[in-house]
């Protein structure tokens, strides 16, 4: 163990990597493009690793997930033969819906989910930080990947991109304190915001309506906003709980995400909107 | 001295590598180890505090790519770290077995410590929250595990150039 002098070089060099350190941290958060492409470089070195450290340890996830979750599995299973019948059944009434719906689509001339095409990427691993809730993606920029693009399963909305390189995404997730989304609630139509705490998988919805009702299990989908990340109609999550007080301005809804957002393997990237569709004239020639 | 640079700025490489791939998976509680800081706390602790701070501050923006965080956030948090903990060990008389395992918790929490604040006063609110003083502690007994490790691969690579093989005996 070497025994170290306090002189004043030590003290000049610990300030001189402080001012750096707050330079740089004022730098990054007003955006700049050297450290964006710093990082670029740093993730596009690092993604092949990722890839292999990801695959094997695949396995050893998966047997750990069996072994500790065997019987969830299996009760799940019978859970999820019963509501594929369901589901057989409804889709066969929303058949009948279906032309009315995106004729009303059309002449509100918004921009919906089958607007936007999709690329499909591996999750190759979570953020390395102990305070954010990220994942990384094994496609980026290369594979036509963009800045804020939303990122959804086949359940519904997982978050957005919030870094890209030419080979690897950056994914902010829905329950992340720094992520938010316009919501509608299913069967009020009302419009809402969500928003997240550290910890909580759970979101809450804000800027609703006093009158605001809502049942426990009600399906909240991306709000239909101009100019929104996110195509209108994406299921984020189901009402979990619902309260109002007396004094209250306005009741408490918590929304229970619909994505297992700690058990991703894949996603799909919305292209949204497409910059390769061709714009359609508006059905009233407007 | 040169091959000494080498070997650090690989222990940083491998410590930045293990982080970013292996060890997000291997979360507990939803707190991984940052080895990077347990590798700057053990530099501090061999070579003082001005090693551990340029140590600490390298190591630090290394992990800030990979992060979510504005950069240069961890490095300020690693580098006073470093700078900390090397003050520290100056004023220990002796050794003893269990110190890389105290230091290794102890500078954690320390580190991740000022990481949330600073951040937090940098804008990044969402740093605040009551959890994450759950995942501060749960990270920081995870490090003090961690350096039963790092302590050697460290200790191996800031010594002067000796021929000495990996593992040191």
């Amino acid at each position: 163990m070497v025994v170290y002098r306090r002189d004043t070089r030590g003290r000049s060099t610990l300030l001189i990597l402080i001012v750096v350190s707050l330079v740089l941290i004022t730098v990054d958060a007003n955006g700049n493009g050297v450290v964006d492409s710093v990082r670029s470089t740093a993730h596009n070195v690092i993604q092949p690793v990722q890839s292999v450290v990801n695959s094997a340890f695949q396995p050893v996830r998966n047997l750990a997930g069996g072994v500790t979750h065997y019987g969830a599995v299996k009760s799940e299973n019978a859970r999820l033969q019963r509501e594929i019948a369901d589901l057989r059944g409804q889709l066969r009434v929303d058949q009948t819906a279906g032309p009315q719906v995106s004729q009303l689509e059309k002449l509100l001339d918004l921009p919906t989910v089958e607007d936007a095409t999709g690329i499909v990427a591996e999750v190759t691993g979570t953020g390395p930080g102990n305070f954010e809730r990220t994942v990384t993606l094994n496609k980026g920029t290369g594979q036509g990947i963009r800045l804020h693009d939303p990122v959804v399963t086949g359940d519904g909305v997982v978050g957005n991109v919030t870094q890209v390189s030419s080979s690897q995404a950056t994914v902010t997730l829905l329950d992340s304190p720094t992520f938010g989304l316009g919501v509608r609630l299913e069967s009020s139509g009302a419009l809402a915001i969500t928003s997240a705490t550290a910890g909580d998988r759970d979101l809450t919805l804000s800027f609703l309506s006093s009158a605001v009702k809502a049942t426990k299990g009600e399906l909240v989908v991306t709000a239909a906003v101009p100019n929104a990340v996110f195509p209108p109609g994406l299921a984020v999550g189901t009402v979990a709980s619902y309260s109002k007080g007396v004094q209250d301005l306005e009741p408490t809804i918590t929304v229970a995400p619909v994505v297992d957002l700690d058990n991703l393997d894949y996603v799909k990237v919305l292209r949204y909107p497409d910059p390769t569709a061709t714009p359609t004239a508006a059905p009233n020639g407007g | 001295m040169a091959l000494r640079r080498i070997r650090l700025a690989l222990v940083v490489l491998s410590l930045v590598v293990l982080q970013t791939t292996v060890f997000t998976h291997l979360r507990v509680f939803d707190a991984a180890p940052d080895l990077c800081l347990v590798g700057t706390i053990a530099m501090a602790y061999e070579e003082g505090p001005i090693p551990g701070a340029l140590f600490g501050f390298a190591s630090g923006l290394a992990t800030d790519l990979f992060l979510s965080t504005p950069v240069g956030l961890s490095a300020l948090a690693f580098a006073l770290t470093g700078y900390g903990v090397g003050l520290f060990q100056s004023g220990l008389i002796r050794e003893s077995k269990g110190i890389a395992f105290v230091l290794g918790g102890v500078g954690a929490l320390i580190g991740n410590l000022i990481f949330l604040v600073v951040g937090g006063l940098a804008g990044h609110d969402e740093l605040f929250a009551l959890h994450n003083i759950q995942v501060l502690i749960v990270a920081s007994f995870y490090d003090a595990l961690m350096a039963a490790a790092v302590f050697p691969f460290v200790r191996w690579a800031a010594k002067a150039d000796s021929g000495q093989a990996w593992p040191p005996h």
